[in-house]
């Protein structure tokens, strides 16, 4: 594996230091661009990638210096190895950010999430535009594992394992929400969609209470592990919903990302939404946000803006940094994971 | 046309280039008479070869310390000067990487260059670079044919290397195999089903490039001959669509200057090195000079040479090609592009059913008149639906919805969401083209982010005439054409997008009809100025052909053409040609026609001209050169 340019290592900076006051259980990380107007093959004048927040709220850039990656995941066992969704495939480190690796040959491309499974971390879950991949060797290898999809309409958008169970997992297709319970074995359709499902998310405090945002039918809520799915009819259907979050420290919040909408948010458990779009850039589009599980501020990204945060929900706003960027996901690792 | 030497023409403009002139480019156009001897081609092609090399290196100041970019070096190298100065460049280069294809095949091309020029500092810098610079391998077919080309090649210049040396993180034997069985796949795929990108107008060149490269220097002598024949099978492709050098006709993808100055592309760069017909675009396109740098390992098969520039009549060819890969909304990953390429001496005609081959950069059909210096003239004549659709862009980019549109304007496609652009097609368009007569149909559903069709009407058209029966008359060059709008429009002027990257328009002078219906149509006839008296006879004739249309409740038109043809076309139905029912699947095979012929998952080319023939064939992995009996 290729030894490339980086200032400091993934590892050693997920055990940086801890925010003034009360220690994070969680560090974020930013799957980011900050780089308008970027095309195939010119240099890259701006730092993309990996961001990570530092302890006084701002962001470092770590590792690969790549205009294109969209998501990461770690492995509980072991702070030093991350999959990263990239333009490319699948990209992995096991050294910390040391060395990289592309895992995924010719034949997959454009990965747009994936995911370790918590419960048997050798397996990772890669959504492909046109299908799935399973890596059961901690990425060595990464056969399709799309028995039970469709021909057409399995391009994948979202991947999310279930944390309580092993091989259970649920991915969000272009035709649909699709189920695993054999670890991609076989899928089964669980919520028809006319359009991409764009994220799915399982609460961090209830695990049979699941979230999904899609781009054409609205959002969707289940309360018994995804098997049963209710259309949530305070939100709106009309545009595309970018990302959903939980928030842990409040069982009643939730928010999503969109576009159009901008930030959406319940502290009812779903009963009633409230655009919270006051403060943020006028001429802005939100594109994705996240929700710190050790304070509940809510984070968003507006395209090709800033990072602005929340401390009260959305009600007011601050900006946070990475002037110009475009997050496509805040990824909270526990710090106990390590 | 027939043969007569040039040669000695082309050396008294070749020999008269000063080092800073473009002399092709600036000079009168080159003659078209065919070039019988061998030796006096490949003599013309060194000599152009040269002139592009000579110009390149010609653009560098004395004084500068370096040379400014990986194309002056590669000039420099391929005419084996200043081996230090280049040393010093690559170093001064390779610090800041670029980031993907287009920065990897220049590299590629320095690295072999300069494998006995350079010195061992330079190499290791771009070796350096290779392990440093983690390199994008982009979304589309030309992005990975280069990518996967600089791969292999550099895999094959550095083998046995660990992974530790290595972006990717993989090791040489691996980074090899992968892109191996990538460029084989892609051949496979061109050579059974049709080519994804084909008949581009500029990425031409991102496929010839890593072509020539490989056909050079691959150590593997099945890639480099799998390459050679990759590289003849695109050229014959291309040039059996060129009129006099000029592309015409469909293409996968075009630029905003193309698809109205037809000439004006990267594509009249490989029509002028190769065949010497038509002058280059300025600057040699651009990318032009890393084809020249290893262009000498080349040579043009006399059988394609011939296709390219010398026709003894009108021909018809039809081939099959596929669309960019759908990633949704759509039953199929690639949708078969049925082709069709009518020409004339004076006029070509080319079209494909209908859609989208690719979401921002297609034409789908157009008639393009001959003309004798085809430099700043806007010679073709065609309509189009403007499309701005996220859903389209997500059909073939795995991005959300909304911020594409916006986005790609600043990529080079300026015109992207402008509702008076003449670049792209439309799922709402469906086209039938018999010879020299097209009908595009359109119904366009309400709602639809810019619903009209805009039709292009050039500054260079003559006795321009609206007609009270409906149609539109006017001549190009030698050729008469008739237009007929079915439905009401007006025309407006054009400010043209002068540049794909900035969006700056100019007036050019062009007009565009503007018919704001949703349910639509166009039918265009050719003639040759030949086949009739008078401009008005031909007039007389299209005006007295029968023709019966309506625009409810799907547009319908039933025309006898020019040429006897009985045409009965429906939006969503397959047309009817004297009473038969075109089944595109089953009549079109991968080439048929004079000069290419191949059966559909055959990989295996055939290209003919008169009594010469080559048989491409990649299972086997053998050229035959036969020559026919009289």
């Amino acid at each position: 594996m290729t030894k490339i340019k980086m200032s400091l290592l993934l590892g050693s900076l997920l055990t940086a230091t801890a925010l003034a006051g009360t220690a994070p259980k969680h560090d974020l990380l930013l799957c980011a661009a900050i780089n308008k107007n970027y095309v195939i093959g010119s240099k890259i004048v701006t730092q993309n990638g990996i961001f990570q927040r530092g302890s006084d709220g701002s962001f470092q850039h770590i590792g690969l210096n790549f205009p294109s990656i969209l998501n990461l995941s770690a492995d509980p066992r072991d702070p030093r190895v991350f999959y990263l969704a990239t333009l490319n495939g699948c990209v992995f480190t096991k050294d910390g950010g040391q060395t990289w690796r592309i895992g995924t040959s010719w034949d997959m491309t454009e990965p747009k999430d994936v995911c370790v499974d918590p419960n048997a971390p050798d397996n990772i879950y890669l959504a492909l535009p046109d299908g799935i991949a399973v890596s059961p060797d901690r990425g060595a290898t990464w056969p399709r594992r799309e028995n039970g999809l469709p021909n057409r309409g399995k391009y994948t958008q979202t991947i999310e394992v279930d944390r309580t169970t092993a091989g259970r997992v649920l991915a969000g297709c272009e035709s649909g929400i699709y189920l695993t319970e054999d670890g991609a074995q076989s899928w089964h359709r669980l919520l028809p969609t006319k359009a991409a499902v764009d994220d799915i998310e399982q609460s961090p405090l209830d695990p049979q209470l699941w979230l999904t945002v899609t781009q054409s039918d609205g959002a969707h809520l289940s309360h018994d592990g995804g098997r049963t799915w209710q259309k949530i009819p305070g939100v709106p259907a009309d545009e595309a919903l970018y990302n959903v979050a939980f928030d842990a420290t409040n069982p009643q919040r939730w928010a999503i990302a969109s576009w159009h909408y901008g930030v959406l948010t319940t502290e009812d458990g779903g009963h009633t939404w409230t655009a919270r779009n006051a403060g943020l850039p006028a001429d802005g589009h939100v594109f994705k946000l996240g929700i710190d599980p050790d304070t509940g501020r809510l984070y968003v990204s507006v395209y090709q803006n800033a990072i602005h945060v929340s401390d009260d929900f959305g009600r007011t706003w601050r900006a946070a940094g990475l002037e110009g960027s475009s997050v496509y996901n805040f990824v909270f690792v526990p710090k106990t994971a390590k | 046309m027939k043969a007569h030497s040039l040669f000695v023409s082309c050396l008294a403009i070749l020999s008269s280039a000063s080092l800073y002139a473009q002399p092709a480019y600036e000079a009168p156009p080159p003659s078209r008479a065919v070039v019988d001897s061998a030796d006096f081609r490949r003599a013309a092609y060194l000599q152009r070869i040269d002139e592009v090399l000579t110009w390149r290196v010609g653009q560098l100041k004395p004084d500068d310390a370096l040379l400014p970019d990986m194309g002056a070096i590669a000039a420099k190298l391929a005419r084996h000067e200043d081996a230090d100065l280049c040393s010093r460049s690559v170093i001064a280069q390779m610090k800041e990487p670029g980031s993907g294809p287009f920065w990897m095949f220049p590299a590629v091309c320095v690295a072999y260059l300069g494998r006995d020029q350079l010195s061992p500092a330079a190499r290791q810098a771009i070796r350096d670079a290779w392990r440093t610079q983690m390199q994008l391998r982009g979304d589309t077919e030309n992005h990975w044919a280069m990518y996967y080309t600089s791969l292999y090649l550099m895999s094959e210049l550095y083998p046995n290397e660990p992974a530790s040396t290595w972006y990717s993180g993989k090791s040489s034997a691996e980074n090899l195999a992968e892109a191996r069985d990538y460029l084989i796949h892609w051949m496979d795929l061109a050579t059974t089903i049709g080519q994804g990108e084909y008949t581009c107008s500029h990425y031409i060149g991102e496929y010839a490039i890593p072509m020539l490269f490989l056909a050079s220097w691959a150590k593997d002598p099945a890639m480099r001959q799998r390459s050679h024949m990759m590289l003849d099978w695109l050229f014959a492709d291309q040039f059996a669509n060129s009129l006099n050098g000029v592309l015409h006709g469909a293409n996968a993808r075009t630029d905003d200057t193309g698809v109205v100055e037809r000439w004006n592309c990267l594509s009249s760069f490989f029509s002028w090195l190769l065949l010497g017909n038509t002058p280059p675009p300025a600057g040699y396109g651009g990318w032009g000079v890393y084809f020249a740098a290893a262009a000498k390992n080349y040579e043009l098969p006399e059988v394609i040479y011939r296709i390219g520039v010398d026709r003894d009549g009108d021909f018809l060819q039809r081939d099959l090609k596929r669309t960019r890969r759908r990633w949704r909304n759509s039953d199929v990953f690639m949708a078969p592009v049925y082709k069709m390429n009518y020409t004339r001496r004076d006029y070509a005609v080319g079209s494909f059913q209908s859609g989208l081959c690719d979401p921002i950069q297609t034409h789908v059909w157009d008639i393009t008149w001959a003309v004798p210096d085809p430099r700043g003239v806007h010679n073709t004549m065609f309509s189009m639906h403007p499309v701005s659709s996220s859903f389209d862009m997500q059909t073939y980019f795995t991005e959300f919805p909304d911020h594409m549109m916006q986005g790609v304007t600043k990529e080079g496609k300026a015109s992207y969401d402008s509702p008076d652009k003449f670049l792209g097609g439309s799922r709402f368009e469906q086209v039938v083209q018999d010879l020299d007569t097209v009908i595009a149909l359109y119904d366009i559903p309400p709602g639809t982010r810019f619903p009209h069709i805009n039709g292009f009407f050039s500054k260079d058209l003559v006795h321009l005439t609206i007609d009270k029966s409906g149609w539109i008359f006017a001549q190009g060059g030698h050729t008469y054409l008739a237009y007929r709008p079915l439905a009401p429009y007006e025309m407006l002027p054009v400010a043209h997008i002068k540049s794909s990257w900035t969006g700056e328009r100019v007036d050019s002078g062009d007009k565009r009809l503007y018919s704001p219906h949703l349910k639509n149509g166009t039918i265009v006839q050719a003639a040759s100025a030949d086949e009739f008296k008078s401009f008005d006879a031909f007039k007389t004739a299209i005006n007295a052909l029968p023709l019966e249309f309506s625009l409810e409740p799907n547009p319908t038109v039933k025309l006898i053409t020019l040429r006897g043809k009985n045409i009965v076309f429906t939006y969503n139905q397959p047309p009817q040609i004297d009473g038969h029912v075109r089944d595109y699947a089953s009549e079109w095979k991968l080439f048929q026609g004079p000069y290419l012929n191949a059966e559909k998952n055959s990989r295996r080319l055939t290209l003919t001209h008169g009594r010469l023939q080559r048989v491409l064939d990649f299972n086997t992995l053998t050229i035959t050169d036969t020559v026919l009996p009289n």
